[in-house]
Formats: C-alpha cells, sequence, structure tokens
C-alpha cells in the first residue's frame, strides 16, 4: 500500500548536492534557493552530468559549485551568453543560469532581453537581494530609492530596476517569482521553470543577511508573501501579470506571473529543423572551398 | 590597374568582372577595394594586379590608371600612384583636356580622355552600363581576357533579362572598338597565362570562414563590425549545413561569450571582430585563458585607435593581442600573410587551440580580408585537423579537469560525459576546479597555463624563412605587409644583395631561439610592418637581442608600402654599415 | 502545515510510511545541523559549532532509532515517503543562524525547531485516521514536547553573555 502518489525519482536531491561547503554567510537566502534547485532537479531527474549551470559573478554566483553538475562560474554579467552558446551547441543539455540581481540587472543587464528574444531552452534564476554583498554592502540595480549604503551615503537617487516588469516587457513566455521563505513553493516554480520550453525566468527575493534591510529577511517575507495561485491570479494573462508585477519592491508574490499557454518554438527547433533541411544538399566539409572555383 | 568613380559607377564591379575573367583564364590575380565611409554613393575604387607569376601584393605605381571622374580618383590619394609609366584613361565628360589633368608633378606616358558614360547610353541607354565600356577598353588595348570577360558578363545578366545582357555587350563592344582605334603609342598586350586551368577567386574573410568549417568549427559567434563581417556572413549561409550554428549576439561581449559556451560544450568555435570588438572581448579572452578551454578569434585589424579607419588596413593591434589582458596571460597569435595561406592559417589556430586548450588569436588585416585573389584549388587532404585531448575512462575514474601533467595539458570534459563534471571557472582553482586563494596553487596554475605553450616556440612550420642562412642584411615582416617584403626580397637579391626573409605565422609568443638563429648571421636589416610605433619590432626587442642595425621600417596604416620602399631602405641601411656609427635604432617615418 | 510536505497524503498515510517520514524528519533535522556545523566552522565561530554537532549527534540517535523500529516492523520493504517530499519539518530554518551567533542563540535556533516539529506532529495527529499511525504521531510530539523543555533548561543553565561577537574584521570575500 502507498500513500503517495508521485512517480518515484531516479534520483534524489542529494544526489545535486556536491561535497564543497558554501562560504555564504550563516542565514544567507541562498542557502534556501539551492536546496531548492537540488528538489527541482531531482524532480526532474536528468543525470548531474547532463546538466550545465552556469553562473557570473557575485555571492549567488557561486551556485553552480555547490551542485554535481557541470558548473561554469563565469566572469560577471555574462553568465546568459556563455550558456545560450552551451545551449545552442548542444541542445541535449539542461542548462540553468543563476546570479544576482547586479549580475543580471546591472553589468549584464543588456543580455537579457536577448536572451529573452532568442529563446533557447533554458531556465534564469536571479537571486535578488537588492545589495551587492559580495563587495561588502553597495547599492545594487534593485535597491530601493534612498537606501543608504557605503556608496549612498546620502541615499540612493536612482529608481529601482524592476525585475518581473522588464521581463515580462522583453516578452519572455515563462516568468515567476519565489523566496526561500517558502521553499516547497521555489522548489515547486524552479522546477516548472526548467520543464518549460524556451527561455523562462525565476525572480528570487533572496535576501543578504548581512548588508540585507531588517524588514527584508526570511522571516519578512515569511510574513508578507502572498501566493498568486491563491490571489486567483491568471497565469497565461501577461497583462495581469504585468499589473502584479509592478508591485515588486512593495508586494511579494509568489509563484508563475506568466506562462504562455502555446509557447512559440524554442531557438533550439529553428536550429534543429534548418539545420536538417541545409545539411540534405550540402557537399562535404572537404569541398567546402569548390564554390571560390571560377567555373 | 586602378580605377575609380562615384559608388553609382559600378568601377568595382568591372574590377570584379575583370580579376573573375582573369582567374578563370588562370592568370594570377589580386584586387582590393577601397571605399569612402559612405554606406551608399561615395567614392570607390580599386586596383587589380594581373600577373603570369604568382601576385605577392597589390603592387606598387599603377600601369594602368583609370578615372570615371578626377574629384573621385584624387580621393584616393597614395592607394593609386600614377608614374611616368602609367596610361591614364578617364571620362572625357569631365572636360579636362588630356594635357591639362590635375595630376600635380607627374607626366603619365600616354593619356585618352574617353567618352565613356556617352558610349554607354549609346549601346544601352544608360549611364549604368560605363563598366562594361571600360572592360571593353581593357580588353581592347591590353588584350586581357576578352572571351572571358564576354562569358562572365553573360553569367551575370543571365537572370536579368536578355536586354540588359545584350545592352551591356554592345557597351563592351564600343569599348574595345574604341580601343583598337586610338592604339597606345608603346603596345602593352598582357602574355597568355602560364599555367591553364581555372583557379579559385576569394578574399582572406571567406577563406578563413571556410577553412574554420573544413576544421570542423560548429559554432560561430558574432556582432557586425568592419572589415570582419563577411566572416559571420560567410557562417550564416553555410554552417548550418554541417550541424552547427551561428548567433548574431546582441554585443562583442555576448559574441564571444556564446562562442566560449559552445567550447565548453566541447565543440570547435570561434568569433570574429575587429580591434575596437576586440577590447571588448578582452574580458573572456581572460576567462577562456583560464578555464583552458579551445577558442579562436580573428581580429581583422584596421587602422585605429577606437573607430579609428574602419576600411583600411594597418598592424597596430598586436600590442592589443598580445598584452590586453588582465593577469598573467600567454595566448598564441597568428597571422596570415595572404589570402591563399589564410586557410593554413586558420586550420592550424584551431589545431593550436584545440590542442593547448587556450584561446589563439587570428590577427588578419583588412587588405588580406578584403581584397580578391586568386588562389590555386586546395587539396583539402593535406590538412591534419587536432581534436582536444579528452579524459580516458581511467581518467574519469578520478577525475580532476585541470590535472598537474608534465606537458600541462590536461585531459578536457564536457558536459554529458559522465564522470568528467567539473566546475569551469574564471576564478583561480585547483586541480579539481574547485575555487581557491592559495599563492601556491596560483603560482602552480600560471606555470602550467604557460608551460603548455613551450612547445610552440619550437614550431619552425610556422614560419617562412627564405635565402642565404649565412646573408647580413634582413627583412622580418607580418601579415598582409609580407607579401611587400617577399617582393621586395626577389627584387633586392635580383640586384645582388645578400638578404634573407622571415616571416613569422607564429607572432607571438616570440619564438626567441628561431629569431636568435635566424638574426646571428644579420648585420643590418628591417622590421616592416603598417603601424606607427613598429609593434612586431618592439616585441621582438623585447624577447631577442635584436642586431643594432636591423631597425623598424614601420608606416601608418593606410599609407601603402610599396615593394621599392623596402628596397631602398633596405640599401640605405646596407650603406650605413659601411659608414659608422650605425643609423638610430628605430627610423621613424617622417 | 501543507508547505511542510509534498505529494504525501497524511490523512491515509501508512503505519510504514508514518515511521519512515519520521526517519526523514530526523535526518532532514541531521543534515541541517551538519550544515550549521559547518557554517560555523568556516566562519570562526566555534562554540556554535559545537553546540550545532551536538545537536546533529541527538538527531543521528533519534533517526536510527526510529529507523530500528521501522526495520523490526516493515524489514527491506521499499520506502515510498522521499526526503524531497518534506520540507524543514524539524530542521531549523535557514535564516535562523548567523556567522556571529552565541550558543544562546543558537540554542533559540534549535527550540524554534523542536516547536515546529511538535506543531507538525501535532497537527498531523490530528488528521491521520488509523489509530496505530496517531499513536505514533503523538508519541513523535510528545517527544518534540521533551526536547523543547530540555532546550530550555539548557538556555536557562547558561551563564548571561554579553553581546554578540563584532564581526568589523571578516575576511573581504571574494
Amino acid at each position: 500500500m502507498t500513500t503517495t502518489n508521485a512517480p518515484l525519482p531516479t534520483y534524489q536531491a542529494k544526489d545535486y548536492k556536491s561535497e564543497l561547503k558554501p562560504i555564504w554567510c550563516p542565514g544567507c537566502g541562498d542557502f534556501g534557493v539551492v536546496q531548492a534547485i537540488y528538489r527541482a532537479l531531482a524532480a526532474i531527474g536528468r543525470p548531474p552530468h547532463e546538466i550545465a549551470f552556469v553562473s557570473g559573478i557575485g555571492c549567488s554566483s557561486r551556485i553552480p559549485g555547490y551542485t554535481t553538475a557541470y558548473g561554469f562560474n563565469s566572469v560577471h554579467g555574462r553568465a546568459l551568453p556563455i550558456a545560450q552558446g552551451i545551449k545552442v551547441a548542444s541542445p541535449e543539455l539542461l542548462v540553468l543560469v543563476a546570479g544576482g540581481d547586479g549580475d543580471g540587472f546591472s553589468i549584464g543587464g543588456g543580455h537579457v532581453a536577448h536572451a529573452v528574444r532568442r529563446n533557447t531552452d533554458i531556465t534564469y534564476i536571479v537571486m535578488d537581494n537588492q545589495i551587492y554583498g559580495l563587495t561588502k554592502g553597495q547599492l545594487s540595480p534593485t535597491s530601493p530609492k534612498g537606501l543608504h549604503t557605503v556608496t549612498s551615503e546620502y541615499g540612493s537617487l536612482e529608481e529601482a530596476v524592476n525585475p518581473l516588469l522588464y521581463v515580462l516587457a522583453y516578452g519572455a513566455n515563462f516568468v515567476a517569482q519565489g523566496t526561500p521563505a517558502d521553499m516547497a513553493g521555489l522548489a515547486e516554480v524552479i522546477e516548472a521553470a526548467i520543464r518549460f520550453p524556451g527561455f523562462s525566468f525565476v525572480n528570487v527575493q533572496s535576501p543578504c543577511v548581512t548588508f540585507g534591510e531588517d524588514d527584508q529577511q526570511v522571516k519578512n517575507h515569511r510574513a508578507t508573501m502572498q501566493s498568486l495561485a491563491k490571489l486567483g491570479h491568471d497565469p497565461t494573462d501577461r497583462l495581469a501579470a504585468m499589473g502584479l508585477a509592478q508591485k515588486y519592491g512593495k508586494e511579494l508574490h509568489t509563484g508563475v506571473f506568466y506562462k504562455n499557454p502555446d509557447p512559440p518554438p524554442t531557438m533550439n527547433a529553428l536550429i534543429k529543423e534548418r539545420q536538417q533541411v541545409l545539411s540534405e544538399k550540402a557537399p562535404p566539409r572537404s569541398r567546402i572551398f569548390d564554390r571560390f572555383l571560377q567555373t | 590597374m586602378g580605377m575609380a568613380g562615384s559608388g553609382g559607377d559600378g568601377i568595382v564591379s568591372a574590377g570584379e568582372s575583370l580579376i573573375s575573367a582573369a582567374a578563370y583564364e588562370g592568370y594570377h590575380a589580386m584586387m582590393t577595394k577601397s571605399f569612402g565611409s559612405q554606406v551608399r554613393g561615395g567614392e570607390s575604387s580599386c586596383r587589380v594586379r594581373l600577373s603570369t607569376a604568382r601576385v605577392q601584393n597589390p603592387g606598387g605605381t599603377l600601369d594602368v590608371a583609370i578615372a570615371l571622374n578626377w574629384e573621385d580618383f584624387l580621393k584616393f590619394g597614395a592607394e593609386l600612384p600614377v608614374s611616368g609609366d602609367t596610361v591614364v584613361i578617364y571620362d572625357s565628360k569631365t572636360g579636362v583636356e588630356p594635357g591639362q589633368i590635375p595630376l600635380v608633378g607627374v607626366t603619365p606616358k600616354e593619356v585618352f580622355a574617353v567618352p565613356i558614360g556617352e558610349m554607354a547610353r549609346r549601346a544601352a541607354g544608360t549611364d549604368k552600363a560605363k563598366n562594361s565600356v571600360v572592360l571593353g577598353l581593357i580588353a581592347g588595348w591590353f588584350g586581357i581576357a576578352p572571351g572571358s570577360i564576354v562569358r562572365g558578363l553573360n553569367k551575370k545578366f543571365a537572370k536579368k533579362g536578355p536586354e540588359l545582357l545584350a545592352a551591356n555587350e554592345r557597351a563592351f563592344h564600343l569599348g574595345e572598338e574604341f580601343a583598337k582605334e586610338h592604339p597606345l603609342a608603346t603596345p602593352r598586350a598582357m602574355a597568355p597565362p602560364t599555367s591553364s586551368g581555372s583557379k579559385m577567386l576569394t578574399d582572406g574573410n571567406d577563406m578563413c570562414a571556410a577553412a574554420a568549417i573544413l576544421a570542423g568549427c560548429e559554432f560561430f559567434g558574432g556582432y557586425p563590425i568592419t572589415p570582419s563581417t563577411e566572416i559571420m556572413q560567410f557562417f550564416t549561409r553555410e554552417v548550418w549545413k554541417y550541424g552547427g550554428a551561428v548567433v548574431q549576439a546582441e554585443d562583442e561581449i555576448a559574441s564571444i561569450g556564446a562562442a566560449l559556451g559552445a567550447s565548453f560544450a566541447g565543440k570547435k568555435a570561434m568569433t570574429a571582430t575587429s580591434g575596437p570588438g576586440m577590447a571588448l572581448k578582452t574580458e573572456i579572452l581572460g576567462l577562456a585563458t583560464i578555464a583552458e578551454l579551445p577558442l579562436v578569434i580573428v581580429n581583422v585589424q584596421r587602422g585605429g585607435p577606437s573607430t579609428g579607419l574602419p576600411t583600411k588596413p594597418e598592424q597596430s593591434d598586436l600590442f592589443q593581442a598580445a598584452f590586453s589582458a588582465s593577469g598573467d596571460v600567454l595566448r598564441p597569435i597568428l597571422a596570415p600573410t595572404s589570402v591563399a595561406d589564410t586557410v593554413d592559417v586558420t586550420v592550424e589556430a584551431f589545431n593550436i587551440a584545440e590542442h593547448y586548450q587556450t584561446p589563439v588569436i587570428l590577427l588578419s588585416d583588412q587588405e588580406i580580408a578584403q581584397r580578391k585573389e586568386t588562389v590555386d584549388p586546395i587539396d583539402t587532404s593535406r590538412f591534419t585537423f587536432i581534436e582536444r585531448k579528452r579524459p580516458t575512462a581511467v581518467d574519469l575514474q578520478s577525475y580532476a579537469r585541470f590535472r598537474m601533467t608534465e606537458d600541462g595539458i590536461s585531459p578536457i570534459s564536457h558536459p554529458g560525459m559522465k564522470g568528467g563534471n567539473y566546475q569551469g571557472a574564471g576564478i583561480e582553482h585547483n586541480e579539481q576546479g574547485n575555487p581557491t586563494a592559495s599563492g601556491k596553487v596560483h603560482a602552480a596554475m600560471n606555470a602550467k597555463r604557460f608551460r603548455k605553450l613551450a612547445p610552440l616556440q619550437r614550431r619552425r612550420d610556422l614560419f617562412r624563412i627564405d635565402g642565404d642562412p649565412d646573408a647580413p642584411f634582413a627583412l622580418v615582416s607580418w601579415g598582409s605587409i609580407a607579401g611587400v617584403c617577399r617582393e621586395a626580397y626577389l627584387r633586392a637579391t635580383a640586384e645582388g644583395l645578400a638578404v634573407k626573409l622571415l616571416v613569422p605565422w607564429l607572432v607571438y609568443p616570440v619564438a626567441e631561439e628561431i629569431y636568435r638563429e635566424f638574426f646571428g648571421s644579420v648585420r643590418a636589416g628591417l622590421v616592416v610592418e603598417a603601424s606607427h610605433q613598429g609593434q612586431l619590432y618592439r616585441i621582438l626587442r623585447m624577447y631577442v637581442d635584436v642586431p643594432r642595425g636591423v631597425t623598424s621600417f614601420a608606416r601608418d596604416g593606410a599609407n601603402p608600402i610599396q615593394p621599392g620602399d623596402v628596397v631602398e631602405r633596405l640599401r640605405a641601411a646596407a650603406l650605413a654599415l659601411q659608414s659608422p656609427p650605425s643609423a638610430q635604432q628605430i627610423a621613424c617615418e617622417e | 502545515m501543507t508547505d511542510k510536505t509534498r505529494s504525501i497524503d497524511l490523512a491515509n498515510i501508512s503505519l510504514r510510511d508514518a515511521l519512515d517520514l519520521a526517519v526523514l524528519v530526523e535526518e532532514e533535522a541531521k543534515d541541517r545541523y551538519e550544515e550549521f556545523a559547518d557554517q560555523m566552522e568556516l566562519h570562526h565561530n566555534p562554540e556554535a559549532a559545537r553546540f550545532f554537532r551536538f545537536m546533529l549527534a541527538i538527531e543521528a540517535k533519534h533517526e536510527s532509532r526510529l529507523a530500528e523500529r521501522r526495520r523490526g516492523l516493515f524489514g527491506d520493504e521499499p520506502r515510498s515517503v522521499k526526503r524531497e517530499m518534506i520540507f524543514d519539518i524539524e530542521a531549523p530554518e535557514y535564516d535562523e543562524v548567523r556567522a556571529n551567533m552565541t550558543v544562546r542563540q543558537a540554542l533559540g535556533a534549535s527550540l524554534q525547531a523542536e516547536t515546529k516539529a511538535f506543531e507538525f506532529f501535532e497537527a498531523a495527529a490530528g488528521m491521520v485516521q488509523m489509530k496505530d499511525v496517531q499513536d505514533i504521531f503523538t508519541e513523535l510530539r510528545e517527544e518534540e514536547r521533551e526536547h523543547q523543555a530540555l532546550v530550555r533548561q539548557e538556555i536557562a543553565r547558561l551563564p548571561p553573555e554579553g553581546p554578540a561577537r563584532d564581526d568589523d574584521d571578516e575576511i573581504v570575500a571574494l
């Protein structure tokens, strides 16, 4: 007799956990995020060696090293281009990208729109903590206006980036948000994002325990988070999603903001189609110079 | 032969028809194009050099100069030099009398004012047929491939309808007849080609892209930038056929990032750019070095700094290629010297990148990249293609991606390979790939990354050395200027000067032993290159005791160096040897 | 309470699965204490690390005791409850710890975890249908109650302590 209804996974969460011990500050939100990722990967069940996990620079970008997947802890802001190169070159791989808000919306901000429109089948997880933690507490692109930090002694003068609204406006087909305060919910949206065919984006409100605001910690998330599903949000309605996304920074919504019910073909699918059509009438590589002969 | 006109005159297209016909006949040929910076309708010019022997460079002063209007012709200045031996042909519509042509300080051999536009209108009812008239004049006066030119016109206009074809044929024949009715005072007909059989006609960019695909490149990441864009264009047409893909990225950084990602995934990958794009790619280049990933980066050099001279050649990105990096970096730099050897050098770039798990910079330049050149058909079976060293089953039992090995080369896995899982990183790492801040590990890893490239410096096959090994005079040159020096070397040798020539494909790291040996007998010579500083000369002096008599002959890009210039300076250097003290170490161009 | 498990039908859970669940709850807590101990060691807080290792040992003992009981009743029958189905039932929350935490604060984190576990088993005992499962959950609930009392006692026995360590000298991260 069984009392469960889930299919038994071949891989367990612990199979995705590496032996490397995280250097994150005790209490960091990212501990919960990596746990959620282990669980999402276990639910999907791809062997670790078929996963490529790319990151940039920042506290959160250490995350690939804490998994048993192939990891690439690259340079600041460039995780997305590298990940897309991997996915285009080897479409059979499961490709994950992770980084912080600085990586994704400041130094690498220019890459996000293009990752969206290129629509390779990758999942981008941003650990958004509204601060530069690794360099010890400077303003980040998602820091609220007026925030006092070591680089904004008298308060920041700039509006915060709204990652959810940006990515929705870029035309992303899957946009979700989570928090380590609800690890189960977070694991669920990450799993859904990975399963989604095409570029998917998960913004994780992952507080910085050392430099973050006291009223923005995981404890506060537990008290204030609101599940989009419970609010009755229709995740196939992009405009409604954008309406809710406007509340970024004021309210903490968790779950799927938008999921295209009819996803367009991924870039990988289009490439495959093109390769098949064109390779049929191709001369062998060894005859590649023949076209230059004057006939 | 040099010709210039406004963009709409089709003067470049006339040059293309001419060189294509010549290649079909079996002539050796080279064509360079030059444009104003207007996207459409600016001045344009081309130089075509035809020969029965191999053509090494675009040549010096013109035998034939064709001006559809003088204003445009003069804009090209030193690129279209007229001498006392030149036959000048121009459109009489310009209203200039043959005795009054606006060329200062030179009296051409012969001058013809030809009603080119009028003949075009008569034959075709439009000015657009001017280029066909020009082709007729060339065929008529110099006997160059009339049959093949007409054949070429047939091919070109086949799709555009019989009327247009007939009109252009009429224009061609009008030109041909005009030439026959006004013969040259000194006839100059081209000798027939010595080799029979059609040649390839292509440029450096196309050859680079084709050679990359031949070498097994399956991924290209690019961003449009003059003068390298044709490489990406070739890939976008062809690479899919071989299971590969192209990403035109959002910027230069993303394009090399994607290429590096593809390499991490185990595929041969390439990106191409020019100097300003190279500046942006630098951060990922560093990542490729520390992550020990194979990658070929093409820099088609143009004049700099910054936007500089986008459409003109220069060899001023060597310092950038060698030294633009944070940290201690050694990355191989290869330079092709012609359209033909671009194939060999590109295949070699992939082989070195794969074998040594390193980024390799292929330093081409605008001239090689965009000039059209005849190339003998290539037997691709002569190439070998190297693949990166993969871990064996035994390696995978306790795999360490950056394992310390004697030759510094560690077997490299890629995602999908079971047991090969590792963390690639821009951060310093231990043998397993895990981050470290240990000075000891850092020193060992730096040593490994340098050690593995040491054998490259002994690769004599990456150098072309000609002449008597004991010769006291020497020429060293690289890239497109090497072709100029090769001709200078032949001329100086013919003059009786005991000179030898060294041309590296491997520009960096400096092959100290090879240069030391080469310079052993040398008392005077020149390092010839197209830059203000003489970058190769200065890099050589960093590593090698360059003899005092060997000086830099460097000229800023877009100021062509002619073989005659080189010979002249070589003679002067030889003379200076007899009258000490020797000339100053660095002879700068005034 | 529903956010603590996924894909487990608590109301209809079998005795075997209930025991497996209990084992996994202890295993999860044990793993978390180990992580915490590692974190504290990495951040040069040996006192807190020692306490978390102590808790690790206790949870390990509970785990093996429960596992033994399960084996006695059900032998090697396969498990259908998996670690992925539970979320921090008795494991202290990740955000309960700090690099410079005192032992008193570490005990506080434990107390929070024991309280959570108590609440879980109490709710679970109220939901289940079968008597034997209800007994198990009630028993586990009572154990958690004892643990809470023990931790409270420990806290009371601690000498009064000053403010938390000042972290100005923390190494600059990479």
